[in-house]
């Protein structure tokens, strides 16, 4: 899943016929000039993140000069772990009602699922469970556009008429064409202003890319930031780094994410043998250094530039390497990985622990080259969990 | 007895010339599954270590009555693959694919719930009915038995490689299982927790189920309400991991695709306590799940083997 910034998805709205605001990209306050205040404007910090409003990420001015103030006070603030680099300056709508709506896709069954209102300003999912005849919620067939009538309809019901109705049935149709058109996973508008002019505008857009349709969005390339979802901050230096290890090469999967301190590193896999291995760890106590979860296969290649990774950290003091039996990953492969990056390091084993629970294909070569190398190794005949404790129970006697 | 898979599943393989199909391929008949045809668009009169290829799902069925699809293409083909094969009248699909966009996970689920198809999938590792002999996937990879004995215990996990450890434990406590299924790790699947244990509860050798599962979804809230309602009432052992991420940043994703938090959904914690409430034995350690067993079955099935 990737979210694109707020002057991407702008720019396609408009590219598709959905009527917002105009809108600039502002680096540096002295860019704001009197073409960009011939009306009074907004300024939104321009960074993949809900909720901006409540951040005080969203800010008015009347004046050139009060723009340029309001835009310093902007790139000088990091919201919610990103750093603010650039500023959407748009022209301020005449606003007269706020309305809301979104396209997401259900999990519960299985469809995309419009979510509307004509309540403006408040929080959707307390509004539903407080005043559900004010929403609309509306599956829609997979195979399906959104025909008009099904937009009409929902418009209707929330209490809209006259030229409102025609123009938002108009804009959720193009909404919805957007939505499957860019292989969306959320499009969401809020608020979608009626202005005093009678127009139906969005105001602010939220638009997040499935990933994993981006081969066949190449209109796209560039704008969505990949996996961005699976982070609460920007990537790390280190993150970045293991981000090339990882494209290096196709086979297998490596994914790195950095702890706030800790001394152990982790390396386990697959998706669910790494939880329960990092849980193994901190429910005795024990701090993990990073989150590393691999499989699929990886090459020795691969094995070795992680593993010399997650050692580079700075406070790492041991190694935990645990999988589930694995069905395709290759202990051995994996085994001359890791013992080619730990000697190049000239890791001191008596001093740093490394404890490996390695068991599957072809683990007989990989136990070899694991003991040969003077590791811990243990197979199959001892747990992930009991693992865990023995790794815990050698880090003890380390500083 | 076991649940999908048996002595009458007559499988095909969607995308059997690729180079990870063939090694399924390998791993399946090495390890007694029969696989009476293979579907490649443009390869039809090849073979692939003996089994016919067709270019068309229709044309297997018409000569070798296949009932049931292995589907191993990449995911810009998974869908019209998934399509095909439900068109011909397969009720049973397993789909390994991985990174299949949303969008068209979503139509293939909904075509399979109005054909009354079963899927399992995408993104899983297959499932396996030791007694039998019959695997749909690359579960077990070149050694099935290592892990996967008969025995009496359903195995559903939401991870690949912990179907795997898990059947393992089962068999370490002394015991072996029905069918172990992958249900695979994407929010979008055609059969869940709840799905597997409505099966589960018909299939008399099976005496209990055991349940690995991940942060996000509500496939374990929904598993719970289903025991509330006495859908299932033989013993669940269950183990939630992933607890340790209920104290990072939300909306972190740890782990697969579908193991995403959002507010209080999807929380290892509620998750454990819904199915805690509602009778499941809900283990704190994984390795737990060896005693636990012990007691819970230790009496049921008269010992270990």
């Amino acid at each position: 899943m990737g979210r694109m910034l707020e002057n991407a998805s702008k720019k396609l709205l408009k590219e598709n016929g959905i009527p917002a605001p105009n809108h600039w990209v502002i680096h540096k306050s002295d860019e704001i000039q009197a073409l960009h205040l011939e009306k009074p404007c907004v300024l939104k910090a321009l960074v993949p993140v809900g909720k901006r409003g409540k951040a005080g990420a969203i800010k008015f001015a009347d004046s050139v000069q009060e723009a340029q103030e309001k835009t310093d006070e902007l790139l000088k603030m990091t919201v919610r772990n990103y750093e603010v680099k650039s500023v959407l300056l748009e022209e301020k709508l005449e606003i007269d009602e706020e309305w809301y709506v979104s396209i997401t896709i259900d999990p519960q069954k299985q469809m995309p699922v419009i979510i509307a209102t004509t309540e403006g300003g408040v929080e959707v999912e307390d509004l539903v469970k407080e005043a559900p005849e004010k929403v609309v919620i509306y599956h829609v067939e997979p195979f399906s556009k959104l025909y008009s009538y099904q937009a009409k309809e929902i418009w209707s019901k929330l209490g809209v008429t006259g030229k409102p109705l025609i123009q938002a049935t108009s804009v959720l149709c193009g909404l919805y064409d957007i939505f499957l058109k860019y292989d969306c996973y959320i499009l969401e508008i809020n608020p979608l202003v009626l202005t005093r002019g009678e127009q139906v505008m969005a105001a602010a857009s939220v638009m997040g890319v499935d990933d994993s349709a981006l081969f066949r969005q190449p209109e796209l390339s560039g704008q969505v930031e990949s996996g961005s979802e699976r982070s609460w901050r920007p990537l790390t230096e280190l993150e970045k780094a293991m981000v090339r290890v990882n494209d290096a090469d196709y086979r297998g999967t490596a994914r790195y994410t950095e702890m706030d301190g800790g001394s152990i590193g982790f390396m386990c896999g697959g998706g669910g043998g790494s939880l329960l291995s990092f849980d193994a760890l901190t429910f005795l106590g024990a701090q993990p250094a990073n989150y590393t979860e691999t499989g699929g296969n990886p090459s020795e290649e691969k094995v070795y530039g992680l593993t010399k990774g997650i050692l580079s950290k700075e406070g790492v003091k041991g190694l935990f390497v645990a999988h589930n039996i694995t069905n395709n990953t290759q202990i051995d492969v994996m085994a001359k990985g890791i013992v080619k990056a730990v000697q190049e390091l000239g890791v001191n084993l008596d001093e740093f622990p490394i404890v490996v629970r390695e068991a599957g294909v072809n683990d007989e070569e990989g136990k070899r080259v694991f003991e040969g190398a003077g590791i811990t190794y243990y197979g199959e005949e001892v747990t992930i969990e009991q693992a865990a404790a023995e790794m815990v129970k050698k880090m003890e006697g380390v500083n | 007895m076991a649940i999908l898979i048996d002595q009458n599943t007559r499988m095909v393989i969607q995308g059997i010339t690729g180079r990870e199909a063939q090694m399924v391929v390998d791993h399946t008949l090495a390890y007694g599954t029969r696989i009476y045809a293979g579907v490649t668009p443009g390869k039809g009169g090849q073979n692939v270590l003996g089994v016919p290829v067709y270019d068309t799902v229709w044309e297997a069925v018409k000569k070798q009555n296949v009932n049931a699809s292995l589907v191993v293409v990449p995911p810009a083909f998974a869908l019209d693959a998934v399509l095909e094969a439900i068109e011909n009248g397969i009720k049973l699909i397993v789909v390994t694919t991985e990174n299949i966009p949303q969008l068209d996970s979503v139509k293939m689920l909904y075509t399979a719930r109005k054909n009354n198809v079963v899927i399992i999938g995408p993104n899983t590792v297959g499932m396996i009915n030791p007694k039998d002999k019959v695997k749909m996937g690359s579960i077990g990879g070149d050694r099935p038995e290592r892990c996967f004995v008969p025995g009496n215990v359903g195995v559903i996990s939401r991870s690949g490689g912990m179907t795997a450890e898990t059947s393992w434990m089962v068999k370490r406590a002394g015991f072996g299982v029905t069918t172990s299924v992958g249900i695979g790790g994407d929010s979008f699947i055609g059969s869940t927790i709840k799905d597997l244990l409505a099966l589960f509860e018909e299939d008399e050798e099976t005496k209990a189920v055991v349940t690995f599962s991940e942060p996000g979804t509500s496939f374990e809230e929904d598993a719970a309400q289903f025991l509330k309602e006495g859908g299932f009432t033989k013993p669940l052992i269950s183990y939630v991991a992933g607890r340790f991420t209920e104290s990072m940043p939300e909306g972190t994703v740890f782990g697969h695709a579908g193991a995403m938090i959002s507010g209080n959904a999807g929380r290892p914690s509620l998750k454990m306590k819904a199915l805690h409430e509602s009778g499941a034995h809900v283990i704190d350690r994984y390795d737990d799940m060896i005693s636990v067993l012990k007691t819970v079955l230790g009496e049921k099935v008269g010992g270990v083997k």
